[in-house]
């Protein structure tokens, strides 16, 4: 009975208090009820009350007091108060009492509340109680255990309200959120009142006393899973990084939280972690060995950042890679990491099917963590280095992307001179970008004290970059300083150059003037002058004379497409494609039939067999422009020359120009009869259109001895497909541009999911032609059949491609077919209305 | 973007023979006037005003003329023609008589050179096998680029050589130079022109030399206010260069033929400066450029 005493009289007491400030219109009265309720939670000697009827009041009345406040916020006696009381008595029972019954009424009343003054008031609260570290509170009690023994669902939704603030906040308040509760606000205070938490455990275990971290790991893990781990970490990494480096008992407590955090939040904890950290040696500091420990990390750190994802940057596998290296323990995981990874390196389907930023990582993470191998662990992991160097050497060298060959070169270069076989190494010739410079700077480790020194500089710059950055600019300013006491007395720098491109070399020898000359020469001269001015000549005079280049026009095309560089002229190729492109044009018909029938035929190499198709792209482009008044012979190398000899090998390039056309046709789409009618010209290009195309569309699946269009030679597939799209594309408005439409559609249909990925580029690209090019009404009648499968293959691709051109042009083409698709069927509206 | 390269404002035709030498007269007249020495031995006077042939004056009994000068001050001609004399014209009043002729004895190409000390005293230097130019200073210094590809400067007064360098492996053809800045330049039937620098002992230092597109330099000029150089060359392009740093700056192009000689304009404003070029095809072009922001200095 005694034992009771005390809960019966406070419960009473506080009854008495409710009933008081109901009914009371005293403001006296309220204000000492207020008082006396106060008094139940104001520790000191000077209290009114004993410590079990504090307990009490704490336990099972503050919660209902503080509802009833909340309930009760519009009642009049409120209204008396002044502000001061208002402030002390009414706000301060909000921020004495355990916080996490204050956070949970304060969240449930700005919930219920409509827009008012009064649900002003519990904001500001609200505020007060995150800026006077209440949360830091809030941990800190549940680190000691000395909270109520919590069902789990109110854990949970304690959890969800600390976490998810912001967000109720922002959905209350809509645009009279307080800046407080903005993510960029909220996570950082969230993530310093964790770390007061931390460090106060810290020290209650110097103290001797237990804590348990749990509810921090909770909460770490809550806010990490729903996204904002960037936040919370940017805050909280430097500072554990600083204070494990010396303090055990922090790197004590670092372990631990991470243990606590639950499995299903473990891996956004730890992305996160390892992207805000600075370097390997502050993640071993902070996470330990939890690698070797939990199943979920382990999977994480040396399964996921390194072959499933792969949006990370060069640090983020530098630190990963760093932290298995690091120590002795979690040394067999470096092993086990760099045999996956070599692995999924050499992998031919990997490469075949595999987006290449993707690829790009993973050569990365084997770069880096061949470089963190010892001497003793290569030479037992020599054999399946080796292995791994030449198979994946030669499904990337097999590819028909550059970037891919020259990656597959750097690597084998890389992992050829650390395997040190027989004192040989790789050496290949490819060109230096940024991106191969970057992989052979993996090789070379950077000093892990470099990393942690300047923790601050990191994010933003790279060290080396840093470097170079002022010495580029010493030199400058050197220069400047060497050129400005020059600079008064030189006047020349005022005077701007005029082009002098002109001022070429004069030929001993006249040119040849006639064509025939010129094919003798180009024939039978062994005399090197000669041979260069015939071919310096031929273009102007095949343009020149029309009559007598009728007559040779297929001779001199099978001498210039036979022809060597035998004398390494001057840019050759150009001059000897600008040619052929000019007997192209002004013989179209022969000339196209010589040529289609030698793409197919025997005994030419890639490079011939692809010179076809760029000359016969070219001439098409230049029969479809309309004619200028004075052509300008120099102006056509020029013109020509801009479409560079090697489109194919040029991806970027390519990807332009692809895309030029198809922005520039969509416009006009669009535009409609908006734009001024040019003035009409004979279209050249549309009687001989079927000329250039049909015969190129017969014969390819019939293998020859050197040349296998549907199996190994799928560098020309590319090619042929791409060109044939192009000049299914110059054919807009031609009258066979349906046959043409119908017909490519047919054969790029077998070669859709062609492995290589330039092949299917071309297709798509054939593909986005032939619904710009064709007429609507065609596309509705001749295709109807397959407008359906060809949309689900498109969205198809548009979704799933691993090259992120091919998905482009898929999404293109579809929006174009649309287009093409609702103009017709509007059209046919309008025309069924009429009548 | 680089503008597009320049055009002739206009030519002037009709010579009827290879243009040897020009020689513009500007300074202080009415009507500017262009004097050309053809190979057919005829001495044109081009009113550039009018575009036309003035006078057209035979003296060196159709030999080539290879040089021609006037007299400052004076309406007074002065021609060398191949036929070795040294002829003097007064052209005042419409006259073209010939006042007085020295012969050299001299078969060669070379040009002689003219030096005024005061007016009325004028001390002419031609020579066997050399090309010439004078220099003021102390006594009367004297250039000369010789055959063997050598230069030599002499001074005249003390008759002795003070200083030699070889810049050439051929002969020299043509040299120039600017007494402003103590530089000068050479040019030869190769593929390069050669600077120099007359220092203060009187030495010749050879400098690094400019490489041109075609081989043959057969005359270079330096404009008036010493920005800019002209080389006539053999490839029928007429270079033009900052004379500073010798920073190419525009290929004339408009000949058929070598180009034999050029020559800047003495205007008195220099926005009218001109360049004229002659030419092996007969015709002399005349062209205007960087005369925009040059008024300056």
């Amino acid at each position: 009975m005694e034992s009771l005493a005390p809960n019966t009289e406070v419960r009473l007491a506080v009854a008495q208090c409710f009933r008081t400030l109901t009914t009371s219109t005293d403001t006296k009265d309220i204000i000492t009820t207020l008082q006396t309720l106060h008094s139940y939670l104001e520790e000191g000697p000077e209290s009114r009350t004993t410590s079990v009827q504090r307990a009490e009041f704490r336990r099972a009345h503050f919660t209902r007091t503080l509802q009833f406040l909340v309930s009760n916020i519009q009642a009049d006696w409120l209204r008396g108060l002044t502000a001061t009381q208002r402030t002390e008595l009414w706000d301060g029972l909000f921020l004495k009492g355990p916080p996490e019954q204050a956070l949970l009424v304060l969240m449930e009343g700005i919930g219920e509340l409509r827009a008012s003054t009064n649900l002003d008031h519990l904001v500001s609260i609200t505020e007060k109680f995150l800026q006077s570290g209440r949360l830091a509170e809030l941990l800190w009690s549940y680190c000691l255990e000395t909270g109520p023994s919590d069902s789990p669902q109110l854990r949970e939704t304690l959890l969800g309200r600390i976490v998810a603030l912001p967000d109720l906040a922002a959905n209350r308040l809509h645009p009279k959120n307080k800046t407080l509760f903005l993510p960029q606000q909220y996570h950082p205070l969230l993530a310093t009142n964790m770390l007061t938490a931390l460090e106060r455990t810290c020290q209650a275990l110097k103290d001797g006393t237990d804590c348990s971290l749990t509810f921090v790991a909770q909460t770490l893990g809550k806010v990490c899973i729903q996204g904002h781990s960037g936040l919370v970490l940017a805050v909280m990494a430097p500072r554990l990084s600083a204070c494990t480096r010396s303090d055990m008992v922090w790197q004590r407590v670092c372990w631990k939280l991470l243990e606590n955090v639950p499995q299903r939040c473990m891996e956004s904890v730890l992305t996160g972690l390892v992207q805000a950290v600075n370097g390997p040696d502050a993640l071993g500091r902070i996470i330990g060995n939890l690698v070797l420990t939990n199943k979920k990390a382990q999977f994480v750190i040396t399964h996921k950042l390194l072959l499933l994802q792969y949006k990370y940057e060069t640090q983020v596998l530098r630190i990963v890679l760093g932290y298995l290296a690091a120590d002795r323990n979690r040394r067999p995981l470096l092993i086990q990491v760099l045999r996956s990874v070599s692995q999924a390196w050499a992998n031919p389907s990997a490469v075949k099917h595999t987006p290449l930023e993707q690829q790009l990582y993973v050569s990365k993470a084997l770069l880096l963590s061949v470089s963190l191998l010892r001497d003793s662990e290569l030479q037992e992991l020599r054999s399946e280095l080796l292995q791994c160097m030449l198979g994946g050497m030669q499904s990337h060298l097999d590819s028909s992307v550059v970037r891919i060959r020259r990656m597959g070169m750097v690597v084998g270069e890389c992992l050829s001179s650390c395997m040190d076989i027989n004192n040989t190494k790789l050496k290949f010739e490819y060109n230096h970008d940024e991106e191969s410079q970057e992989l052979l700077s993996l090789m070379t480790p950077v000093a892990s004290d470099e990393l942690e020194a300047e923790p601050a500089n990191r994010v933003d710059c790279p060290p080396e970059t840093g470097e170079t950055t002022p010495s580029t600019q010493n030199v400058s300013s050197q220069n400047k300083s060497n050129t400005e006491p020059d600079s008064d007395l030189d006047s020349d720098d005022e005077l701007t150059p005029y082009d002098m491109s002109g001022d070429q070399e004069i030929m001993e020898a006249p040119p040849p003037r006639y064509l025939r000359d010129c094919l003798e020469a180009l024939i039978s001269s062994e005399d090197a002058v000669r041979v260069e001015l015939s071919l310096r000549a031929a273009e102007g005079l095949v343009r020149k004379n029309v009559f007598a280049t009728r007559e040779i026009s297929v001779q001199l095309t099978k001498v210039l497409l036979h022809m060597e560089d035998k004398y390494s002229i001057n840019s050759f190729l150009s001059l000897r494609q600008a040619t052929m492109v000019a007997l192209t044009v002004i013989d179209s018909v022969p000339v196209t039939r010589y040529l289609t029938t030698e793409f197919y035929s025997l005994n030419y190499s890639l490079r011939q067999r692809l010179d076809i198709l760029e000359v016969l792209a070219l001439a098409a482009q230049e029969l479809s422009k309309p004619i200028n008044e004075k052509r300008n012979p120099s102006m056509g190398i020029s013109a020509s020359m801009d479409l560079t000899l090697y489109p194919g090998d040029n991806p970027v390039h390519w990807q332009q120009v692809v895309e030029k056309r198809i922005q520039s046709k969509t416009k006009r789409l669009g535009k409609g009869a908006t734009q001024p009618p040019a003035e009409a010209t004979p279209n050249r290009y549309a009687p001989v259109a079927g000329h250039f195309f049909f015969p190129l569309l017969s014969n390819y699946d019939k293998p020859q001895v050197t040349f296998d269009l549907l199996g190994g030679d799928h560098l020309v597939l590319g090619r042929l497909i791409h060109t044939l799209g192009l000049f299914m594309h110059l054919a807009i408005n031609a009258p066979i541009a349906a046959q043409m439409g119908c017909a490519l559609l047919d054969f790029v249909w077998a070669v859709r999911y062609h492995v290589d990925q330039m092949v299917r580029r071309g297709v798509l690209f054939a593909v986005c032609s032939v619904f710009l090019s064709m007429p609507s009404q065609n596309l509705l009648v001749d295709l109807s059949d397959q407008l359906f499968e060809t949309r689900t293959w498109l969205a198809d691709v548009a979704e799933g491609d691993p090259d992120a051109d091919c998905r482009n042009l898929a999404v293109q083409s579809l929006v174009v077919l649309d287009k093409s698709l609702k103009k017709q069927l509007q059209d046919q509206q309008t025309l069924s209305m009429e009548p | 973007m680089s503008r597009p390269a320049p055009s002739p404002i206009y030519t002037l035709r009709g010579a009827g023979g290879p243009l040897n030498t020009l020689h513009f007269s500007c300074h202080g007249r009415d009507t500017p006037l262009l004097f050309s020495g053809s190979g057919k031995g005829a001495i044109h006077m081009w009113n550039l005003n009018s575009r036309r042939a003035q006078k057209i004056v035979e003296g060196h009994s159709g030999s080539s003329v290879i040089w021609v000068s006037t007299l400052q001050a004076t309406d007074t001609l002065i021609s060398q023609g191949r036929d070795m004399q040294v002829c003097l014209w007064d052209l005042s009043e419409g006259r073209s008589a010939l006042m007085d002729s020295v012969w050299t004895g001299s078969v060669g190409f070379c040009q002689p050179s003219m030096l005024e000390t005061s007016p009325g005293t004028r001390l002419l230097a031609f020579a066997g096998q050399q090309t010439e130019e004078p220099d003021s200073g102390p006594g009367p210094l004297l250039l000369a680029g010789y055959e063997d590809g050598s230069l030599l400067l002499w001074d005249v007064t003390q008759r002795s050589k003070l200083s030699q360098a070889k810049a050439h492996p051929e002969p020299v053809m043509c040299l120039t130079f600017d007494t402003n800045c103590l530089r000068g330049i050479s040019g030869s039937s190769e593929k390069k022109l050669s600077p120099w620098m007359l220092d203060r002992q009187n030495n010749l230092q050879l400098q690094e030399c400019v490489t041109l597109v075609n081989p043959g330099v057969s005359q270079l000029c330096i404009r008036g206010d010493g920005k800019l150089l002209a080389s006539a060359g053999w490839d029928h392009r007429v270079r033009v260069f900052g004379w500073k740093k010798l920073r190419p700056l525009a290929v004339l192009q408009y000949h058929t033929d070598m180009v034999l000689s050029v020559a800047f304009s003495d205007h008195q404003d220099p926005r009218q400066r001109l360049l004229a070029a002659g030419s092996k095809d007969q015709r002399i072009s005349l062209w205007s450029i960087y005369n925009e922001g040059g008024d300056t200095s």
